[in-house]
């Protein structure tokens, strides 16, 4: 990070910006859309968990810790990738690397903590119906 | 991946990579993907639902009736406006979790 801040020090002077080729601008758009997707589909998993699915038996707000979680994290997303899609068409019109995407770990990170918070409210209803 | 030379008046020199073409199919999945939070949304919520359906439409005409330009600074609007489209149904999803009834 701190490498690259000398580009933008006062006094220097701004990086000659020129349009990149279509090809990759679209490219560009199109990564940007498919993580508006990824966003739908949490937003739409996680409402999908809470007015659809039936209630775990003794943890009656097992449905809200897995869905709300969802619907937030999609919010998340969709912020996110607009502000990776300004960044990637900065970097290609000042004909610099584009950043790696910090999305992959966000969606990791998500789905490991989602599915282990899901076993534990499996877990934990069953537990609590047979105990 | 044999390098070819585009053939004149081809699809490949009038749209190379089918670049626009593929951009365009992807702001289709995008406006379809809309409609079906929207048939969830209908279950709990019919007025919510149908609005979040309709939202489909000037999503996929975003890209459909305003012709693409690869003007970053053009493009920049639409795509903010699809951004705050999606937070805006994430909080729609939100308040339906958080105050509708289940079943």
């Amino acid at each position: 990070m701190a490498a690259e801040d000398h580009r933008g020090g006062p006094g220097a002077a701004p990086p000659a910006e020129t349009e990149p080729d279509a090809r990759y601008t679209f490219a560009n758009e199109r990564t940007f859309l498919a993580w508006t997707r990824t966003a739908l589909a949490f937003i739409v998993a996680g409402l999908g968990i809470v007015q659809l699915l039936p209630p775990f038996p003794g943890v009656p707000w097992g449905r809200h810790l897995l869905g709300v979680p969802l619907i937030v994290l999609g919010a998340v997303i969709a912020v996110v990738g607009y502000h990776q899609w300004t960044g990637n068409q900065r970097a290609l019109r000042r004909r610099e690397p584009v950043r790696r995407s910090v999305l992959p770990g966000i969606l990791v990170v998500s789905i490991v903590g989602l599915a282990v918070v899901a076993a534990i409210v499996v877990l934990l209803s069953a537990i609590l119906r047979h105990g | 991946m044999t390098p070819t030379v585009p053939r004149p008046g081809g699809p490949e020199e009038l749209d190379p990579g089918l670049a626009r073409e593929r951009t365009r199919l992807a702001w289709t999945r995008t406006a379809i993907s809309f409609a079906a939070v929207g048939a969830v949304v209908l279950r709990s919520h019919p007025v919510a639902g149908l609005v979040v359906i309709a939202l489909a439409v000037p999503v996929w005409g975003l890209h459909h009736l305003f012709p693409a330009t690869p003007i970053a600074r053009s493009q920049s609007a639409r795509l903010l406006t699809v951004t705050v489209t999606v937070v805006a149904v994430a909080l729609v999803a939100l308040a339906l979790a958080l105050l509708g009834q289940h079943s």
